[in-house]
């Protein structure tokens, strides 16, 4: 509790000493430091709150769990080195999931672009594939990849490949025909204004799926957890919950948000490195 | 006018468009010809088919009948030997204006360094070479047109097609670029075909100009253009401008009461 103490007073210092920020803000919540200082003492209220409720308010600690608790298994749980084993087999299912599921669905989607004819064949399986919840084949995958992380990265597979098709076939066929009649003028074969005007074009739509994907990457490797592991989070909530260890559950819970929160921060950095045509725009977007 | 040799014939070209309402007939029998070194506005009534004419003679559409003679051998089109230029700039927005000058280059497998040489080479004389590495969507609009000719020039084409090029600029920077358009022509000897729906536009800068028909259009009426100075102001200003504008106007039938 008391790193939690000292973090409040270093937030609560921060924001006098930036208060030239105040000023010159646009948004009025004042510039960086100002602001992740208040979103810190939102998180810490919140916390507080909770715990003052379980311990005075007559808010069941039993249903709902008690920050003490949490942070108390939290601690415990990284000093056995437990959580990290555990985080460590949900990251790589759904990131190896996801890579190969969003790199295979993005490489098909794009090379669709090159026959309508074989496009319009596909289409009616791509629809119906994408319209089957494929939390839904979750059992069935397990029986096929068994309980190990294969099947998990499978799943993984199974949930983010169709949309990355769909957005980048999407993406393909939308891509500029002035463009692209443009490079045929110049000399350009079919695979030249693939590479120079479709895939490019394409990229901006195919890195807003790696951010819907990220999230369901998530979601299958937690939910093929939850029906059969041996690690990962998922596992950790599932079995917790059946003990009714609530604060356990949240220390899985926590670690899932965390994790996704850093997955979606490595995505925006991999977009501001491979779009930085959009950064620019956005930028001046901002200025103007 | 001295001795004039045709680089490209055009005999006979038509094109029809099926539509949902039945068969449109867009072009029939165009026949014009275009000289080395020849400046041709072509002008018309809109919605003529003039971009159907400019696509086929690119190469991107293919005619329904007629031939097109390029210094005597008959050619599908003229897809790689021409630049190409439209209305909208068409940069790449992924690409910054010193990728966009070496699009080009880079389809014709030009040795990269030499490529580079030459595109900062163009854009030193174009005034662009501080924006190397912008990308397009930071510049103004006379700017990413000045990038589009330098692409276009950067290829050394045989024949540039311009299709309405500076039509989306406010009238100074127009006319800047029409300068600087009708300079580099002039200084590396190409032959232009310029469409455009500006009679002002092509009696300025032209040689000759071609005047079609509403649709299904073909050639109404050819005339050159003896304007001592080609310069954008200058032969704006010169005593037989406005005869032209005149007579073209007239056989485009363009009333104002």
């Amino acid at each position: 509790m008391s790193t939690i103490t000292s973090r409040i007073h270093s937030a609560t210092e921060a924001m006098p000493r930036r208060r030239g920020d105040w000023q010159i803000a646009s948004d009025g919540l004042g510039g960086g430091i100002a602001r992740s200082g208040l979103q810190l003492l939102a998180v810490l209220a919140f916390f507080a709150l909770w715990e003052l409720g379980v311990r005075f308010g007559g808010v069941s600690g039993f249903l709902f769990g008690q920050p003490s608790g949490i942070f108390t298994n939290f601690g415990r749980f990284i000093m056995d080195g437990s959580l990290f084993v555990d985080a460590g087999y949900t990251t790589l299912e759904a990131v190896v999931g996801f890579v190969f599921g969003t790199a295979l669905g993005t490489s098909l989607g794009l090379s669709l672009w090159y026959s309508v004819g074989v496009a319009r064949l596909v289409e009616p399986f791509v629809i119906a594939l994408n319209s089957v919840p494929k939390i839904a084949l979750a059992p069935l995958i397990i029986l096929w990849f068994g309980t190990g992380y294969t099947s998990k990265i499978a799943l993984v597979i199974a949930m983010t490949a169709i949309v990355a098709l769909i957005t980048a076939y999407q993406a393909a066929r939308d891509s500029d025909k002035d463009l692209q009649r443009l490079l045929t003028s110049m000399g350009a074969d079919k695979h030249r204004i693939f590479f120079k005007a479709v895939v490019p074009s394409s990229l901006p739509a195919v890195i807003a799926t790696f951010r819907i994907n990220i999230g369901f990457a998530l979601v299958g490797a937690v939910v093929g957890e939850f029906i059969s592991s041996q690690h990962g989070l998922g596992h950790l909530v599932f079995t917790a919950s059946n003990l009714y260890d609530l604060n356990t559950v949240w220390v899985g819970l926590f670690s899932l948000m965390i994790l996704g929160f850093a997955l979606y921060h490595i995505v925006n950095f991999i977009e501001r490195r491979v779009l930085p045509w959009k950064q620019d725009q956005s930028e001046r977007q901002v200025a103007a | 006018m001295g001795e004039r040799t045709t680089q490209l014939e055009i005999r006979g070209l038509a094109k029809t468009f099926g539509t949902r309402n039945g068969a449109v007939p867009v072009v029939r029998d165009l026949t014009f010809d275009i000289y080395e070194r020849d400046f041709v506005s072509i002008i018309g009534p809109s919605g003529c088919g003039k971009t159907t004419i400019f696509n086929m003679i690119a190469g991107l559409l293919e005619a329904d009948a007629g031939v097109m003679r390029y210094r005597g051998e008959p050619v599908e089109g003229l897809r790689g030997r021409i630049g190409y230029m439209m209305q909208k700039d068409l940069l790449f927005p992924w690409r910054t204006v010193l990728q966009n000058a070496l699009l080009g280059l880079e389809i014709r497998n030009v040795d990269r360094k030499e490529a580079r040489e030459m595109a900062l080479d163009y854009l030193n004389t174009f005034g662009l070479r501080s924006f190397e590495n912008a990308y397009p969507s930071t510049l103004s609009g006379g700017q990413r047109q000045r990038v589009a000719l330098i692409r276009t020039l950067i290829m050394d084409p045989d024949i540039l097609l311009l299709d309405e090029p500076f039509s989306a600029l406010d009238y100074q920077t127009r006319l800047h670029l029409e300068g600087v358009l009708v300079d580099a022509v002039e200084t590396s000897g190409k032959t232009v075909i310029l469409i455009t729906h500006d009679v002002d536009e092509a009696v300025a800068l032209s040689k000759r100009v071609v005047v079609l028909s509403g649709r299904p259009s073909k050639v109404k009426a050819v005339h050159d253009i003896e304007i001592a100075s080609h310069s954008p102001v200058e032969s704006r200003g010169d005593p037989h401008f406005a005869q032209y504008f005149h007579l073209l106007c007239n056989e485009l039938d363009i009333q104002t009461h």
